[in-house]
């Protein structure tokens, strides 16, 4: 990779400043993706301001208004560990303790695992053409290209798929992302932090030049809650998921869902919000045949390439298993 | 003069599974070299022999101080790396490395203008420089132009008329059986009057070896106009083909080559290649010493796979489960090299009449190269799934056709083992699929073969070690010979010390440096008992010397002296240790020859395999676990059976991998590998891998003193066949491309449904 500076800023408000101060920055959290992308030459930044010695960003906290704030720097081994996390946001740590390997597990972090790029190998060897790098077109979408873990929705310009399975979890429990700049600190709405691909557009997210994530922000709840998750992938050990999904619903006295969450990973550029899934699901007891007319709404509108119509079938599996679970976990 | 002995072959214990097996005990007759050892024979005990050795070498590999080529480091060491082209076909128009030849830091730069490359990984330029960060830059700094060219880097569109060709002498890619088709018999009269006649096409992927240390070395050319190699090399007697040490300009006996230790070959690592002639070719220019390894992805690319393949199989046979004929065609890649391409899918069983056409195809890819039982894995793959689709129509037992067909005495053994772990009877589904719910289960066997009792030569001359002897009783065994990582020092350590009446570790075993007599290479499952026999006649030849001294000392005949179990003992009760006889010695020590004898005919003919997987398929995503996997292997005679069965557990688990997870894709437009990377390029994991038992079945196989044949190859051979039928029992439709993917698992369901 090519050489480069490395700065270790005391917070995150010095963090977003060093970041503004140079138009050849990125931020450093666990480097898992970043030192690759830099090791293929897909990125040469002149800078890394990194949020290692950044303070409180490697905390798992309950707010007084009981929201949960999970640092930036916060490991998926923490995730998966943190009793808060275990008793509150039970999806969350399940999603964490199974991705990557422990190792990776130890080093990469939750604001690394949102921000980092897609793992579509045409993006990832510089060689081929690829649409967020520049190309003209996904390469991906062509006859001859190899298409197994492509996206089935929003794929019209580029196949990619988001790889994150924590993703859709965060999503489910409609978490907010802290943004840092070198003024001020905001909350974007998840469905609201992500960016369509568009041709030199490598990053998925809204971040701009200059600004950090902070945090994570799970809202408080009263109401009891029915979570559930589920991965899909080839391999159990170190794998991406081909698809992985997490549902979040409320009910009535009578066991009617009153309120909904679907979300899907590994389906889309973005995580991707199941919205159709939503709407099937709100006024039903949720039961196996409710589970598998939710699916099939959900996924009706998918486009998927010819190597990835298995991906369909896989979205709907994700979805009825994210609903027993939730079913028994309340 | 040679001497005639007869003795005792066969099946070591299993007592209760070989009753009625014929041939399974012989004694065998056999005209031995007067110097070669007393064979060891079916009965004989030993203490080291046979039992759990824990590896010489394994403290030094867990703790990290075992060498390998990447970590050497010498003073002034620099680096080199390599460009490589990213199209399958195309002209190399010209390179500009002006920018890479200004950076300070860079030493030496090649450039190779007008070149044609033919697979994607071909090199356009090497740069050799102080370090890896100035290495990367000036790599990334040359501008090389192509002149891009249609070139089908994938078997389906190779072969396809009119498409453009890897050799410009030849009007097609496909290249038919050089001898003819394989025709035996008349399988078309047999297959028109048969009972049962099933037929279905095997595809199979390309496996990229995937050594976890990739393809490379290290050359130090020195002051006395001598040069060091350290190799990752599976065979350090050839590493030093002409075009090294043309390119290091010097006579080959002044180049030594080491390989201390080794991150894995698997058959992709017998020479010097391409990029460790420019590794030469820098540190003569630069005066210093240089290493050049290759990156993952280029690894991937050139340094090795196992060809795809095609495989239209065709089986016929009777209603009682008598097979009649085989007929089929087989097309398969081994990169834009010929040849390479066949599958071994017509062999272990009694096939009366046979017809088998295989064909290479050229592709525009990196090159072929043999893989751990080149051809096997694919072949018993296909040959094994269309017993299974013959054994539902034919309404007879998939494991009872097997035997039927099967005249090995040593397999009709394992299968009665293999049958009674797994649960056969209990757990073979009797209607495929039947299972109820989404997850469905199932067994399968498969049956291996190999057949190497080892050479008695390396290259022309005859295979020695050296076995160095001091005063203090310290005992060297010397050989050239490399561990590819299979425990080939804990063997030498093993059988040295069993015949010599020492611990294992008590052997100071020196291999992995030419300055020894030349060693095998590792291939063909052969180093091991290769090397055996030539071990016990070193240590037999110590033994001889030091009695000669003994009788000396003693003032007796030395035809009066006998060693039994380490100790010499003469008349009137005089005994001694070899370390006490040792006492005797000089201060210059003894230094004696263990030479390998020419192989005997063994009855065997070849060795022996068969394995039982449990799968459970999860019908609704396609995911598959497996189990379990009953491994039975017959290996020659059993020298450390903890290090045998790690070679078992090994082949194992690259062959589950190879069944379900690894495949190289390739874009099929650029012709480059999109997946050049460990998360990408899926290998099995440890939470992917079942319990694997492993059934050693011990066989004096009767090819020299020792017995012993190779393993490391067969223990792969069975695996992807055992896993695809017992996928095919649990399911009720068989997937017929490797690798059982979910997406390839929930076609072959929609098809079955539809």
């Amino acid at each position: 990779m090519k050489a480069f500076q490395f700065v270790r800023p005391r917070s995150s408000t010095e963090a977003a400043q060093g970041l503004a101060d140079s138009a050849d920055a990125r931020v450093h959290s666990g480097g898992c993706d970043l030192l690759d992308r830099m090791k293929e030459r897909i990125e040469e930044p002149a800078v890394l301001v990194s949020l290692c010695d950044a303070e409180g960003l490697g905390d798992v906290r309950i707010e007084e208004d009981g929201s949960i704030w999970i640092g930036a720097r916060v490991t998926l081994a923490q995730l998966a560990e943190s009793d808060v996390v275990r008793r509150f946001l039970p999806t969350l740590g399940e999603a964490a303790g199974l991705a990557a390997s422990p190792q990776l597990r130890h080093r990469a972090t939750i604001a690394g695992n949102l921000a980092q790029h897609t793992r579509c190998g045409y993006y990832r060897v510089k060689s081929f053409p690829c649409l967020k790098r520049g190309g003209d077109s996904c390469p991906v979408r062509a006859d001859g290209g190899v298409q197994d873990t492509a996206g089935i929705f929003g794929n019209a310009a580029c196949a990619s798929a988001h790889p994150s399975s924590l993703a859709p979890v965060l999503g489910s429990l409609d978490a907010e992302i802290a943004i840092r700049d070198a003024k001020t600190l905001r909350f974007v709405a998840f469905a609201d932090f992500w960016a369509a691909p568009a041709k030199g557009r490598a990053s998925d997210t809204i971040l701009k030049s200059g600004e950090v994530i902070e945090a994570v922000r799970l809202p408080a709840r009263d109401a009891k809650q029915h979570v559930g998750f589920a991965e899909i992938r080839q391999k159990k050990a170190f794998d991406w998921a081909l698809v992985s999904c997490a549902v979040r619903y409320e009910t009535d006295a009578e066991g009617r869902v009153t309120q909904a969450r679907a979300w899907l990973g590994s389906v889309a550029p973005a995580p991707y919000r199941a919205t159709k899934a939503e709407a099937a699901l709100v006024g039903k007891a949720v039961t196996d045949e409710v589970a598998v007319k939710v699916g099939d709404a959900a996924l009706a509108d998918a486009t998927p390439l010819a190597g990835t119509t298995y991906k369909v079938q896989l979205a709907k599996v994700a979805l009825k298993r994210a609903l027993a679970a939730a079913r028994e976990k309340a | 003069m040679p001497r005639t002995v007869t003795y005792k072959v066969g099946l070591v214990g299993h007592d209760k599974y070989k009753q009625g097996v014929e041939g399974i005990e012989q004694d065998l007759t056999v005209e031995i070299h007067e110097l070669d050892a007393q064979p060891w024979g079916r009965d004989d005990v030993f203490r080291h022999v046979g039992h759990d050795v824990p590896r010489v070498d394994g403290p030094v590999k867990a703790t990290g101080a075992a060498k390998y080529t990447y970590d050497i480091n010498r003073p002034d060491l620099c680096v080199a790396g390599l460009v490589v082209s990213p199209h399958a076909h195309a002209n190399i128009v010209s390179v500009d490395a002006s920018a890479a030849k200004a950076m300070p830091g860079v030493l030496a730069v090649k450039t190779y203008e007008g070149r044609r490359v033919t697979y994607a990984g071909g090199i356009a330029a090497a740069v050799c420089a102080e370090s890896e960060s100035v290495l990367g830059d000036a790599l990334n700094a040359i501008q090389v132009v192509y002149d891009v060219k249609p070139g089908p880097a994938v078997t389906d569109d190779a072969m396809k008329d009119g498409a453009p060709v890897v050799d410009p002498r030849r009007k097609t890619n496909v290249a038919g059986p050089r001898r003819g088709p394989l025709v035996r018999g008349k399988p078309d009269e047999a297959i028109a009057g048969a009972d049962v006649v099933v037929e279905a096409t095997y595809r199979t992927p390309v496996q990229t070896h995937s050594c976890l240390e990739p393809h490379g070395c290290m050359c130090e050319i020195h002051d006395d106009g001598t040069a060091t190699v350290w190799a990752s090399t599976q065979a350090t007697a050839f590493f030093a083909n002409r075009r090294l040490t043309q390119a290091l300009g010097l006579p080959r006996n002044k180049v030594r080559v080491l390989t201390h230790h080794m991150g894995g070959g698997f058959g992709s690592k017998f020479s010097a290649l391409e990029w460790d002639v420019i590794c030469a070719e820098f540190a003569r220019e630069t005066k210093r010493p240089v290493r050049l390894m290759l990156s993952r992805r280029v690894e991937h690319l050139v340094g090795g796979n196992r060809p795809d393949s095609i495989q239209r199989m065709r089986l016929a046979g009777s209603k009682d489960g008598t097979f009649a004929a085989l007929d089929g065609e087989t097309w398969g890649t081994s990169g834009n090299g010929t040849g390479g391409a066949g599958s071994a899918n017509f062999m272990v069983y009694e096939l009366p009449n046979l017809s088998m056409v295989q064909n290479g195809v050229a592709t525009f890819s990196g090159i072929g190269r043999a893989f751990r039982a080149p051809r096997h894995p694919q072949g018993f793959y296909a040959l094994e799934s269309v017993i299974d689709r013959y054994a539902y129509a034919a309404g007879v037992d998939a494991l009872a056709v097997r035997m039927k067909n099967d005249r090995h005495p040593v397999r009709q053994v394992q299968w009665r083992i293999g049958a009674e772990r797994i649960g056969w009877r209990k757990n073979r589904r009797q209607v495929p699929g039947s299972d109820k719910g989404p997850v469905k289960r199932g067994v399968g066997c498969a049956s291996g073969r190999w057949g190497q009792g080892g050479r008695h030569m390396v290259g022309r001359s005859q295979l020695v070690f050296d076995v160095v002897v001091d005063k203090d009783g310290g005992i060297a065994f010397q050989n050239a010979v490399q561990d590819i990582g299979t425990g080939t020092r804990t063997l030498i350590a093993v059988i040295a010390a069993e015949e010599l009446g020492l611990a294992p570790g008590d052997i100071d075993v020196r291999i992995g440096d030419t300055n020894f007599p030349p060693g095998p290479g590792s291939g063909g499952s052969t180093t091991a008992p290769s090397i055996g026999a030539a071990v016990r006649n070193g240590a037999l030849r110590v033994k001889e010397s030091l009695a000669g001294l003994l009788a000396l000392e003693w003032g007796v005949d030395e035809g009066a002296l006998r060693w039994k179990d380490g100790v010499c003992r003469g008349p009137d009760g005089k005994q001694a240790t070899v370390r006490e006889a040792c006492a005797l010695l000089g201060e210059d020590g003894l230094r004696v020859r263990g030479r390998r004898e020419r192989n005997w005919r063994s009855p065997y003919r070849e060795t022996a395999g068969c394995q039982f997987a449990q799968v459970a398929v999860d019908t609704e995503t396609g995911f598959i676990t497996v189990e379990k996997v009953v491994a039975v292997h017959d290996c020659g005679r059993v020298i450390d059976s903890l290090t045998a069965r790690s070679q078992v557990n090994g082949g194992v688990i690259q062959g589950i991998s190879y069944a379900l997870y690894e495949e190289k894709h390739t874009d099929r437009n650029l012709g480059d590998m999109v997946n050049p990377t460990f998360d990408t390029y899926r290998i099995l994991g440890m939470e992917d891998c079942p319990p694997i038992d492993v059934v050693l079945t011990s066989v004096v196989a009767g090819y020299s003193n020792t017995g012993m044949a190779g393993l490391g190859e067969p223990a792969t051979v069975p695996t992807p066949g055992a896993i695809a039928n017992a996928v095919y029992n649990a399911i009720g439709v068989q997937v017929t491309d490797l690798p059982m993917t979910p997406a390839r698992v929930l076609e072959a369901l929609e098809r079955r449904q539809g």
